[in-house]
């Protein structure tokens, strides 16, 4: 299994390498150039949304924010090379943490985040041992069991989880007790969640822990040649990724006031893989960015523009195109290189 | 204490049809992982195509049953080579998993659109439609019929799996490709076969099993899952009895478990599934690595 990724990587050096190392180059400029004004850009923007669009948009916002952190989750273990569909699993344990503290009169945000984060940590330490045992499509298969496991669990723990009708819970509260209750304020706060989540992912990928991720993604035998020890680094991927899968589901219960096993379906767990493959499928490797832009995707034409019902439709499209776009471009520039040389 | 042990007995009925069902859906699927390595999101989907052509073809005699099963393997022979086709541009496990996630997303809305977002009851047919009464239980004989052709299914895979050149040609291809491909077995055709067959029997079985697990949303899903427990529990290898086993446990934990401790169902599931991963340490590691 491990041959074939090695296979894939060195597949994609070979192909980074014939096409050109002057576009590439250039293209490196542009994006070193460019990517402070386009970020500051994306950020204004985002933060005047709720002065720019009505709260229907803002809502739908809201709740990308949810589906951006559990793609950013999914794409954390894709850099270490493990294709997960079970997210979701650790975002129940977030959101219903969350709900149990708010029935306990525990309201305060950043609290009920802590503690999401917490016991997600714990739930996937508990879990590592197990699902690290496999690779690749293993790993994919392990995980589509742990997401459907953890939603009949959901369906079927009432006293926790009220089965399938779900849990209200009160409005959070932020410093001195306001609830948090206005569709902008609500915005505001998930926002701000998802731009320190987003610091600290991009803190963690640029530290050694995640080139020692890609080295395993890479070439896992070599790797274990050179001493390192997979489940404890791999683990560590796992536990990150369970960290802002549970943050995705405390802030789940903030945006909503409301959980039910829907929020950890099947579908979300699609939409959120689905987030994570096609933004590695466009840049050609696994990149946060890219999962980022292609939630944005998946939220506009599923929900706003397939808002009457061909939401699934339009995002069963996306699936079935957007993985082809780079294999095809590669194909045409070949075709177009042999046609000039002949 | 004589209609205790019927109940039991009864319920026990339910669980032996209900694995057996889960048993030809999840042999379809570990064919598709064995062989092409791809982790088929689509083969929930499959199976809930199979019941919507038992729903649409129902009309309550034999025939429509059989036209169904006709339609419905029809359906998976093109189904299952455009899904080659559609794999074979793909190099990643993430994108090929997509790209059936894709088929899904089309199969579920077709659904919804025809359904309504609602259940629909396949009627079983006229022939078959009778209960036969255990101490005051009835039980139905469509079920009865199943758990026969299911276990007749089960049969002829194990002895085309290990009697048939083609069985053979299959476990050579699922156990060492590259020394499949130096005898001279072409790997596109064998992969071809065995997404077509695999995707046959999530049908074949959506048709047969209408009457027992029928179209509703979230089907897909469930079987999908309930499968792939299936297929972990199996263990390695080309392994038809072990699938066999694991796919008769996890059916009767889910169906007894329901109607025993409906609250305990899906926690009986994942005990069983975690305390099989415990005992067997490599278990996991070998499930699809062959």
């Amino acid at each position: 299994m491990t041959t074939t990724t090695a296979a894939t990587a060195s597949d994609a050096a070979r192909e980074d390498h014939a096409t050109g190392s002057t576009s590439s180059g250039r293209r490196r400029v542009v994006w070193r150039v460019g990517r402070w004004p386009a970020a500051t850009g994306v950020v204004l923007g985002a933060a005047a949304l709720p002065a720019l669009a009505g709260p229907y948009v803002v809502g739908l916002a809201s709740s990308a924010v949810v589906l951006a952190l559990l793609a950013m989750s999914t794409q954390m273990l894709a850099v270490a090379g493990l294709p997960s569909f079970g997210q979701t699993a650790f975002l129940g344990v977030g959101a219903y943490t969350a709900v149990v503290l708010a029935a306990s009169g525990i309201t305060d945000g950043p609290v009920q985040l802590a503690a999401a984060a917490a016991t997600s940590a714990v739930a996937a330490v508990v879990t590592a041992p197990f699902v690290l045992r496999t690779r690749a499509v293993s790993f994919l298969m392990v995980t589509v069991m742990i997401q459907g496991l953890g939603y009949a669990i959901a369906v079927h723990w009432t006293g926790v989880t009220g089965g399938s009708d779900g849990r209200h819970t009160p409005p959070v509260t932020l410093g001195h007790g306001h609830p948090l209750t206005s569709t902008p304020g609500v915005y505001w706060y998930a926002i701000t969640v998802l731009a320190v989540a987003a610091a600290g992912t991009a803190v963690l990928l640029r530290s050694r822990l995640a080139l020692i991720w890609r080295g395993h993604a890479g070439h896992e035998p070599r790797m274990i040649a050179l001493g390192y020890r997979p489940t404890v680094n791999l683990g560590a991927a796992y536990v990150a990724a369970a960290v802002l899968a549970g943050i995705g589901g405390a802030l789940t219960v903030a945006i909503n006031t409301f959980v039910s096993p829907a929020d950890l379906s099947f579908d979300v767990a699609a939409a959120a893989f689905a987030a994570a493959a096609l933004g590695a499928a466009l840049s050609g490797t696994p990149t946060m960015i890219g999962a980022l832009a292609a939630t944005v995707a998946i939220v506009v034409v599923r929900d706003y523009f397939g808002s009457n019902g061909t939401g699934p439709l339009y995002f069963a499209l996306l699936c079935l195109t957007v993985p082809y776009l780079r294999p095809a471009a590669t194909g045409l520039r070949t075709w177009y290189t042999r046609r000039r040389r002949a | 204490m004589g209609s205790t042990s019927a109940t039991i007995a009864v319920t026990g009925l339910g669980g032996l049809a209900y694995g057996l069902l889960l048993f030809v859906v999840a042999a379809g699927l570990k064919l598709i992982l064995g062989v092409m390595k791809v982790m088929n999101l689509a083969h929930g989907a499959s199976y809930l195509a199979g019941t919507w052509l038992a729903y649409l073809f129902a009309d309550g005699t034999l025939t429509g049953l059989a036209l169904a099963l006709a339609a419905g393997l029809a359906a998976a022979t093109v189904g299952g080579a455009g899904l080659a086709a559609l794999l074979r541009p793909l190099a990643g496990h993430t994108e090929q998993a997509v790209v059936t996630l894709g088929l899904v997303g089309i199969v579920v809305w077709l659904f919804s659109r025809i359904s309504g977002g609602s259940s629909l009851t396949v009627p079983r047919p006229g022939l078959l439609d009778g209960h036969l009464s255990f101490a005051g239980h009835g039980y139905p004989i469509y079920h009865l019929v199943f758990i026969a052709v299911a276990a007749l299914i089960a049969v002829v895979m194990h002895q085309v799996l290990h009697r048939s050149m083609a069985g053979i040609a299959l476990r050579a291809a699922i156990d060492d490709p590259p020394i499949a491909a130096t005898l001279g077995l072409s790997a596109t055709r064998i992969r071809i076969a065995a997404i077509t067959v695999g995707t046959a029997l999530a049908v074949g079985a959506g048709v047969l099993g209408a009457p027992v697990l029928g179209p509703a949303p979230g089907v897909d899903a469930t079987v999908l899952t309930l499968s792939l427990i299936v297929v972990i529990l199996g263990g390695a290898g080309t392994n038809i009895r072990a699938l066999l086993i694991a796919a008769l446990v996890v059916g009767m934990v889910d169906y007894v478990g329901a109607v025993v401790a409906p609250g305990l169902a899906s926690f009986s599931l994942f005990l069983v599934v975690i305390a099989v991963l415990v005992v067997r340490r490599q278990g996991l590691r070998t499930a699809v690595a062959a």
